[in-house]
């Protein structure tokens, strides 16, 4: 008899604890989720930039443009046999 | 009050009892249903009432994946995607709004066509504003927050290379799928998987929150090319300049490593830019390399030699009368430009005399001669699998006649792609052995699959006569390489016409190993109809072949055999202690 007593506001308890679990993993949920929408726009702006800023690296680099700049600003041009040395690896 | 009246009692009109009846029946209907639906089978009703909820309420989006990256060996970007909007709308919505003019100025569209195609579509849910925008443009249209007007993300495919390297990458579709060259062949590897989300809208569409990913997205693989892009480029420079010389239509150069087989460059003329769909010409899409075959001419007369050094019946030494300067074979008489007189069989190569050839090639035969086409891999396709690719032909008849088999060995009745004949030269630079050609980037101590075609005796034969036809007697002196040592073989042919062979119309071919000591890289060139008295093999392929081997040489980091000081001295240099 003592326990039955005592096993309905322990229920009752249980059930009001639950609630408020749900209550709570809900918003979570929530946040979590805006998070992941949030994180999920920023991978795609990076993305973007990456893939923006690795278009502008290549056309900077391109070996069109390097040979130009080369060639025209720094006045450079492949040596002569005359000058070449090469460095064995090893060697020294 | 009224519902007293409902209560049956003597007297009352029977039309009402009927009605009152029927309506008591759907009431139990309804009941009934409910209590079926969420009572007795609740497991069914349950699920009929999600599917129903569902229906009004969940919708499903695409979610779209990344297309893998093409690179050079080095990690250069060849073909890239990036991000872009597509801008779209429901044009059952826009046609009622106000600010059409608001959004043709920002689409720079004018409002007169902008209402035009909402016309054509007013009966439809869905038009596309403007498609692969960038992300700036479309979100400043959707920061307008025009009803009716959507986004969707998409990716927009770049070439960072242009037109060096296009015909070898080939193009997407503005779908994003794989249309021509590499872009088709490993459409599986590259291709992303698109994604699937479902997400719970409002009353007007739009979406309140995610419920959850059906599918998810699997961004595409990247591909690593053994083509090395300073190559591309250099071989594209050349080539290029070469069409301005030369005054050629076409061309097309190729160079591979002969020890990996694989492909460092590919280049062709004319060319195209993958990056402006508006105007190109389709013709400019094909990669002559593999595409194009034709008879290759004298380039096959080292494989003959081959074919008579293996009879035993020849060696280099052996000698052979050349005069009077032309031999009579059937009805036809084969000239050489003068009398050679009694040279050996290294000179008739050196030489490209047809008075030799032809006659080695009544010595030993015609299936000698097709045994080695067979085993160089003419007549075969190539194992890199490119789309489009030609094999060639091998003539294959019952009977031969005699001038069919002494045309066979100075290379005319077969056809080969500039790749088949990179790919037979490279069998002499890796000595004798065949190495499946590959146009992705072996791995670092990835040993590929080799075959010996000949043995290595010939094959040091034959390059000692390759680098013969560059020296002081040979016909290939422009291919020489300052510091280096090379050997190779010219090509002059006559182009085929609707009627036969054209006259005044020529391919002039020069392939070409370097370097002759230590034999590595092949390089085939093909300049398809020079103009001027320059037409001939040495004198407008040989030169572009030596442009482009002195970079690889130098790019590959090739010593140079000739230096003027030892390395010794310069020991301080280096930064030694």
């Amino acid at each position: 008899m003592m326990s039955l007593r005592w096993t309905m506001p322990l229920l009752i308890m249980a059930v009001l604890m639950s609630c408020f679990a749900i209550i709570h993993s809900t918003h979570a949920s929530r946040a979590y989720y805006a998070d992941l929408q949030r994180l999920e726009g920023t991978h795609w702006y990076l993305q973007e930039d990456y893939s923006r800023l690795m278009l502008e690296r290549s056309t900077l680099a391109s070996p069109h443009r390097i040979a130009k700049m080369a060639q025209e600003d720094l006045i450079m041009r492949a040596p002569d046999l005359a000058a070449y040395r090469t460095i064995v690896e090893g060697a020294y | 009050m009224a519902r007293n009246r409902v209560v049956p009692v003597p007297g009352m009109p029977w039309r009402l009892v009927i009605v009152i009846g029927l309506l008591m029946v759907l009431a139990a209907l309804v009941v009934g249903r409910l209590v079926l639906i969420q009572v007795v089978d609740q497991e069914r009703g349950a699920a009929f009432l999600r599917e129903q909820g569902a229906m009004r309420a969940v919708r499903s989006a695409e979610i779209p994946a990344y297309r893998g990256m093409v690179t050079d060996r080095r990690g250069e970007p060849l073909a890239i995607s990036t991000p872009v909007i597509t801008l779209w709308a429901d044009p059952q919505i826009l046609r009622d709004s106000n600010r059409l003019g608001v959004l043709a100025d920002a689409l720079s569209q004018s409002e007169e066509q902008l209402q035009q195609r909402l016309d054509l579509y007013s009966d439809k849910r869905f038009m596309y504003l403007a498609r692969h925008q960038t992300p700036d443009l479309a979100r400043r249209v959707l920061g307008l927050k025009i009803s009716g007007v959507g986004g969707k993300r998409e990716y927009r495919r770049f070439y960072p290379a242009g037109e060096v390297a296009s015909q070898i990458i080939g193009l997407t579709n503005v779908d994003g799928k794989g249309i021509a060259g590499l872009e088709k062949a490993y459409e599986e590897v590259l291709h992303g998987r698109v994604g699937q989300k479902r997400y719970i809208k409002d009353l007007h569409g739009d979406a309140i929150r995610d419920v959850g990913v059906v599918r998810e997205a699997r961004p595409g693989q990247a591909v690593e090319l053994a083509i090395d892009l300073r190559l591309q480029y250099l071989q594209h420079r050349e080539l290029q300049r070469a069409m301005v010389e030369t005054g050629a239509e076409a061309g097309a150069a190729v160079t591979v490593d002969a020890w990996t087989g694989e492909i460092l460059a590919m280049t062709n003329h004319p060319v195209f830019n993958p990056n402006s769909r508006s105007a190109f010409d389709y013709a400019a899409t094909r990669n002559r390399v593999v595409t194009d075959a034709f008879e290759p001419g004298s380039t096959m007369k080292p494989l003959t030699l081959v074919a008579a050094l293996e009879t035993g019946a020849f060696t280099l030494d052996s000698i052979i009368d050349t005069s009077p300067g032309r031999i009579r074979v059937g009805r036809k008489v084969l000239p050489d430009p003068l009398n050679y007189g009694a040279i050996t069989v290294s000179r008739v190569i050196e030489k490209s005399s047809q008075v030799g050839v032809t006659k080695m090639a009544q010595a030993i035969g015609h299936e000698p001669v097709l045994s080695v086409y067979r085993r160089f891999g003419l007549g075969e396709p190539s194992s890199i699998g490119f789309p489009g690719e030609r094999s060639g032909s091998l003539p294959n008849r019952e009977r031969w006649s005699e001038i069919e088999k002494v045309t066979l060995a100075f290379g005319y009745g077969l056809t080969t792609t500039p790749l088949q004949l990179a790919q037979a030269y490279a069998i002499f630079a890796n000595e004798g052995r065949r190495v499946p050609l590959t146009l992705l980037k072996r791995a670092d101590g990835e040993q590929p699959p080799v075959e010996r075609v000949i043995s290595e005796e010939v094959a040091q034969q034959v390059l000692t006569v390759l680098h013969r036809v560059t020296g002081s007697e040979g016909t290939a002196k422009k291919a020489r390489v300052p510091g280096f040592s090379v050997g190779g073989k010219t090509g002059t042919v006559h182009k085929v016409g609707p009627s036969g062979y054209l006259p005044d119309q020529y391919l002039a071919l020069f392939v070409g190993v370097a370097p002759i000591d230590n034999p590595r890289y092949v390089t085939a060139v093909v300049i398809d109809r020079p103009q001027g008295d320059s037409y001939g093999g040495g004198a407008a392929a040989a030169p572009v072949y030596a442009r482009i081997t002195d970079g690889v040489l130098r790019l590959r980091n090739q010593r140079p055999e000739i230096e003027a000081e030892t390395p010794a001295q310069l020991a301080s240099f280096g930064g030694g202690q």
